[in-house]
């Protein structure tokens, strides 16, 4: 199904807009709860390449619309960890790699912000190295944790749409 | 596997040629998509808020009349006293027209002010910001200042249809000009925001406060508004000195930090004044949206 991704998208902005909520929550602690990156990891099991490339795109683009990052930091890096990871769909067959690859890929994805928004803010990136190396663990940590709701939500709806089940060993 | 191979090197190269062809695009193209992409949310926020409204009146609706009445009758009391003073400051206003005409003083701007609600806060450590219910549909233009009350929260950054992001006072892009209290000789200070320490709360830098200036014992000193470069209106409290002012590494001016006069982060509603006339800064904030 051709949309399938845009409907994918749809059913999983709600994770997204309640990660944004939760960095609401705790807005005096500076932490932002980034889990645009582990949105990747169960559509890129199912999906076709060119959908998951889409996909990442809107994800990191809805990242980037409300906050000051230059434009396709995340989002072009995003479609590129979707390449990678639908060519190597092998590798995720099993829930300990997808949580691994989930918080790979959120960490990675949360550095790059990370770096542009200083760049964006004209801040030394080095002197706050230690604001960053906490946001990083943070999103890794993240990651893996909110991969298996968004999976099964994910998943919920690819069944839903027919997209065919992934590959097995 | 190979033809999956070949499909993943096609992938990257046209990935490339992207990346290539968005950094070579005119800005109003990447505007665009990010305009696109804020418009997309801007229902959820809507949402959002109008549910946390909700929630926030049945919260009302459930106190007990003894306490609602109890409430009413403080606010009468507090509105008989508004008026009051709202004649005397009536009669100020016309002796004040009165003067300037006579003194032929040029009219500071005038403001249009327009509250709004705020959907979200967000907040890292190279930004501070808050997402207001109301947009380019409302008059709201980018660079306006926000306020509450008589307290600055910041200052509007980007303007979408329904909704508007405010840069708050303690976000490192925001700067202005201030006044100490009990500076005597009026000189002028710079605030400006500063990136938040690891799970700190977010604070503004005061700098270039003169060496001999003291903070009037007993109480912390307010950091006022000085009205200069037509933005913020002049008198608007910014905060109050952190306290321990300390040299800087010129040596010839002393800097301290600015603590908000207002808990940014539980704010429900902001005011934005809209100047009647487009004020210089205005026209730059713009063209840097454009750019």
């Amino acid at each position: 199904m051709g949309w399938a991704w845009l409907f994918l998208l749809l059913a999983t902005y709600p994770w997204l807009l309640g990660a944004d909520l939760a960095g609401d929550a705790f807005a005096t602690s500076g932490l932002v709860f980034f889990v645009s990156g582990a949105v990747l990891i169960a559509p890129c099991r199912r999906l076709r390449r060119w959908q998951c490339v889409l996909l990442a795109a809107g994800a990191g683009f809805l990242f980037e619309a409300r906050r000051p990052i230059p434009d396709g930091l995340l989002a072009l890096p995003l479609v590129g960890f979707a390449v990678f990871l639908s060519t190597h769909r092998a590798w995720l067959r099993s829930t300990p790699r997808m949580l691994q690859a989930a918080a790979a890929v959120n960490a990675l994805a949360c550095l790059l912000w990370s770096a542009g928004a200083a760049h964006e803010a004209d801040l030394p990136l080095a002197a706050r190295l230690g604001q960053l190396a906490l946001q990083v663990f943070f999103a890794t940590v993240l990651g893996a944790v909110a991969l298996v709701p968004l999976a099964l939500t994910q998943n919920a709806v690819m069944d839903r749409l027919g997209v065919p089940p992934p590959e097995q060993p | 596997m190979d033809q999956n191979r070949q499909g993943a090197r096609a992938s990257y190269v046209a990935l490339a040629v992207f990346v290539a062809g968005w950094i070579l695009l005119p800005s109003g193209v990447r505007r665009l998509n990010r305009e696109a992409f804020a418009e997309f949310q801007a229902p959820a926020l809507h949402l959002l808020g109008r549910s946390r409204d909700l929630a926030t009146y049945w919260e009302k609706r459930s106190r007990d009349a003894e306490e609602l009445s109890a409430a009413g009758r403080d606010l009468a009391r507090i509105n008989a006293g508004l008026e009051l003073k709202l004649k005397m400051l009536e009669d100020v206003r016309r002796e004040n027209i009165r003067l300037r005409e006579i003194t032929r003083y040029q009219a500071s701007p005038e403001y249009l002010t327009v509250v709004a609600r705020v959907a979200t806060r967000e907040s890292a450590s190279w930004w501070q910001r808050i997402v207001i219910r109301k947009g380019r549909n409302d008059g709201i233009r980018p660079g306006a200042p926000v306020v509450f009350g008589d307290a600055v929260v910041g200052r509007v950054a980007a303007v979408h249809l329904s909704t508007s992001e405010v840069d708050l006072v303690t976000s490192p892009g925001f700067r202005c000009t201030a006044y100490l209290e009990g500076d005597e000789l009026n000189r002028i200070v710079l605030v400006n925001g500063v990136a938040a320490a690891s799970l700190g709360s977010a604070k503004a830098r005061v700098s270039v406060i003169p060496h001999d200036y003291t903070m009037p014992a007993g109480q912390p000193a307010r950091v006022t508004t000085t009205g200069m470069g037509g933005v913020f209106p002049s008198g608007l409290t910014l905060g109050t000195l952190d306290g321990a002012a300390y040299a800087t590494q010129v040596g010839n001016f002393k800097e301290s930090l600015l603590v908000p006069s207002r808990d940014l982060y539980n704010l429900q509603e902001v005011s934005v004044l809209v100047p009647l006339k487009q004020n210089p800064g205005e026209a730059l904030m713009q063209a840097d949206q454009f750019q």
